[in-house]
């Protein structure tokens, strides 16, 4: 299985929490035998490394080096996250069995790929806008929020970390529960449900 | 027909949604392209009424929804609405089988979904560069503006070839973003000199009263209400012409600078002689044109002048500021009256000439006319337009991507 990561955290770049969970789940799934790239961002350590643990990083910078906002920051870096995960498909002979993207940073990439080259994604959802910016209404909250939901809609499975999570998605964007896997990241069946997770999706590319 | 190949458009505009000269481009371009056997799709945002698919002479024309939400800024709408359009796209694309030759994307506001379609189909990305950041604002001020500057270059260095209307286009274009010579290609916009014949019908006479008194001479300005237009240097220019022509100054176009300009032209006292009609529609502008006694383009900055070679395909005679394009599209004392930029002395002095020597008006029309039907001409642009696709295809199909 290939499987190809979004983040716009990973170490040495540590933002929050993601940073380093995405790490642990990116040598996990090496060690279980799936071919792992890692597509983050990073101002100017880029381009493809293999890591010590067999973890194949991609790290891009924004092509645009002026933004007002984090909103335009995003929506410009996307277009490299495209590009970066359109080279690995093709160098793979297009084998990408799925993206997993984490939060909503890279889900307008996710998208794309998936309507234009029949990658299924899945949304790893680590916070939603709506707890971060405390229920704010604002254009630019809206705009977060229509991305969060267009991933939720798009996507074929979310995954949340815990049960709240899950009912506050499905509260706020009324996301069918069976659509949403809750994966504890502590819990010793960890590892486990992430690949039978991954599995249930990447099927649909594996057969095409 | 046989289509030799195939192309998909991104513009933000596209009849009927009109904002400024790249829909009716890309309008006109797509259409002529369409009957020089290439297949054309265009891809562009939605407007209140217009289908989200429609067929227009060959031309397949989808909308898309461009996002609605209210959103922080401009700019920002720009890059959402892209993310829209580059999911649509990409959809359509699919659709297709991948069959599409070449991506032509215009200006900046369109750089997102052309970049990203490009890598994600590996196919190549052509850009026409109607206009820039830096020369729309006179220099970059802020890290607004310094943001879509960068966007236009990162549309340049993505695109195979850079497609300008103008000569000095092509030599600003490479100042601005360093670009390589053999990048730039220049292809000159167009007119269609048919649409003033058609409407022959229309009583003009009965038409001009709406504007004017009969013994007035029309003096029409033609643009957005922006500052690049030079519409204060138009207004400032008014009371010199009025000591020496009864002139009626009609200002066709909607912008930032409407309010402040016609306080000054009430504080002026010269209301009486002034009409900002706002936004018109095709036929009502197309008389006007007709019936103007002489067009005004005082542009400060003019990538190419659209609206002189309208009003020159319209028989009017025309004083431009002898700037960007313009100062190309006229030849002085030939096909129009070249005054300078940013001087309303200069340019009350060319709407005056014109408005008292009938014979030397009719001679700049009547030559105006004959230049546009010999170098604007669609047809030919298209075909221009096709040869630059053709000459990419080919060096494309030598690529790894091929």
């Amino acid at each position: 299985m290939q499987v190809i990561i979004f983040s716009w955290e990973f170490p040495p770049r540590i933002v929050g929490e993601l940073a380093n969970y995405v790490k642990s789940l990116a040598v996990q799934l090496v060690k279980s035998n799936v071919e792992t790239h890692v597509v983050t961002y990073h101002d100017y350590l880029t381009g493809p490394r293999e890591e010590p643990e067999g973890t194949k990083t991609h790290r891009i910078t924004n092509p645009v080096r002026t933004h007002i906002g984090v909103l335009t920051w995003v929506l410009t870096l996307n277009q490299e996250v495209e590009r970066t995960a359109a080279n690995i498909y093709y160098d793979a002979k297009k084998q990408t069995d799925l993206i997993d993207a984490h939060d909503w940073h890279f889900i307008p990439a996710a998208v794309t790929l998936k309507k234009a080259l029949n990658i299924p994604f899945i949304y790893s959802v680590e916070s939603l806008e709506e707890h971060r910016s405390h229920g704010a209404n604002s254009p630019f909250n809206m705009a977060i929020k229509s991305i969060e939901w267009l991933g939720l809609y798009e996507a074929k499975k979310a995954i949340v970390k815990s049960e709240w999570m899950r009912d506050e998605a499905t509260r706020i964007y009324k996301v069918p529960t069976d659509k949403i896997k809750v994966i504890p990241p502590k819990s010793t069946a960890w590892m486990k449900t992430v690949l039978q997770t991954y599995k249930s999706v990447a099927g649909g590319a594996i057969s095409k | 027909m046989t289509q030799e190949l195939t192309v998909m458009m991104f513009t933000w505009e596209f009849p009927p949604r009109i904002i400024g000269g790249i829909s009716p481009h890309v309008y006109h371009l797509s259409k002529s392209m369409a009957k020089n056997d290439v297949k054309v799709y265009v891809v562009t945002c939605d407007f209140p009424g217009a289908p989200q698919h429609e067929v227009l002479d060959e031309v397949e024309v989808f909308r898309i929804d461009s996002y609605k939400n209210p959103a922080p800024n401009f700019a920002t709408w720009v890059y959402l609405m892209n993310m829209n359009m580059q999911k649509e796209a990409a959809a359509l694309v699919k659709s297709l089988g991948g069959k599409v030759d070449v991506f032509h994307a215009h200006d900046w506001l369109v750089a997102n979904v052309g970049i990203g379609l490009k890598h994600v189909f590996r196919k190549p990305l052509l850009a026409t560069i109607h206009s820039t950041e830096i020369g729309r604002r006179n220099g970059i001020h802020s890290d607004y503006e310094r943001m879509i500057h960068e966007t236009e270059a990162w549309l340049t260095y993505e695109a195979w070839k850079v497609i300008c209307c103008s000569d000095y286009m092509v030599s600003h274009v490479r100042w601005a973003f360093g670009l390589p010579e053999d990048k730039l290609v220049m292809i000159p916009n167009g007119v269609n000199a048919q649409q003033y014949t058609k409407n022959k019908n229309t009583n003009l006479s009965q038409f001009r009263r709406k504007f004017a008194l009969p013994e007035e001479k029309i003096v029409l300005f033609v643009g957005r209400l922006v500052y690049e237009k030079g519409i204060h240097v138009f207004v400032n220019a008014v009371p010199k012409v009025s000591e020496k022509v009864n002139a009626k100054f009609v200002i066709v176009g909607n912008g930032y600078m409407k309010e402040p300009l016609s306080k000054l032209v009430k504080s002026m006292g010269l209301a009486h002689k002034v009409t900002f009609t706002g936004f018109v529609d095709d036929e009502t502008l197309g008389n006007l044109q007709r019936c103007a006694d002489v067009c005004v383009v005082p542009s400060l900055f003019e990538p190419f002048g659209i609206v002189a070679l309208e009003a020159m395909a319209a028989k009017s005679p025309v004083v431009v500021s002898d700037t960007g394009g313009l100062s190309e599209i006229v030849e002085h004392d030939v096909t129009g009256v070249k005054v300078y930029p940013d001087n309303p002395d200069s340019l009350a002095w060319g709407i005056t000439k014109v408005l008292l020597d009938e014979n030397y008006a009719n001679r700049l029309k009547n030559n105006a006319h004959k230049r546009v039907q010999q170098n604007y001409d669609w047809d030919k642009i298209s075909q221009q337009t096709k040869a630059v696709y053709k000459a990419v295809l080919k060096e494309y199909s030598k690529s790894f991507w091929a």
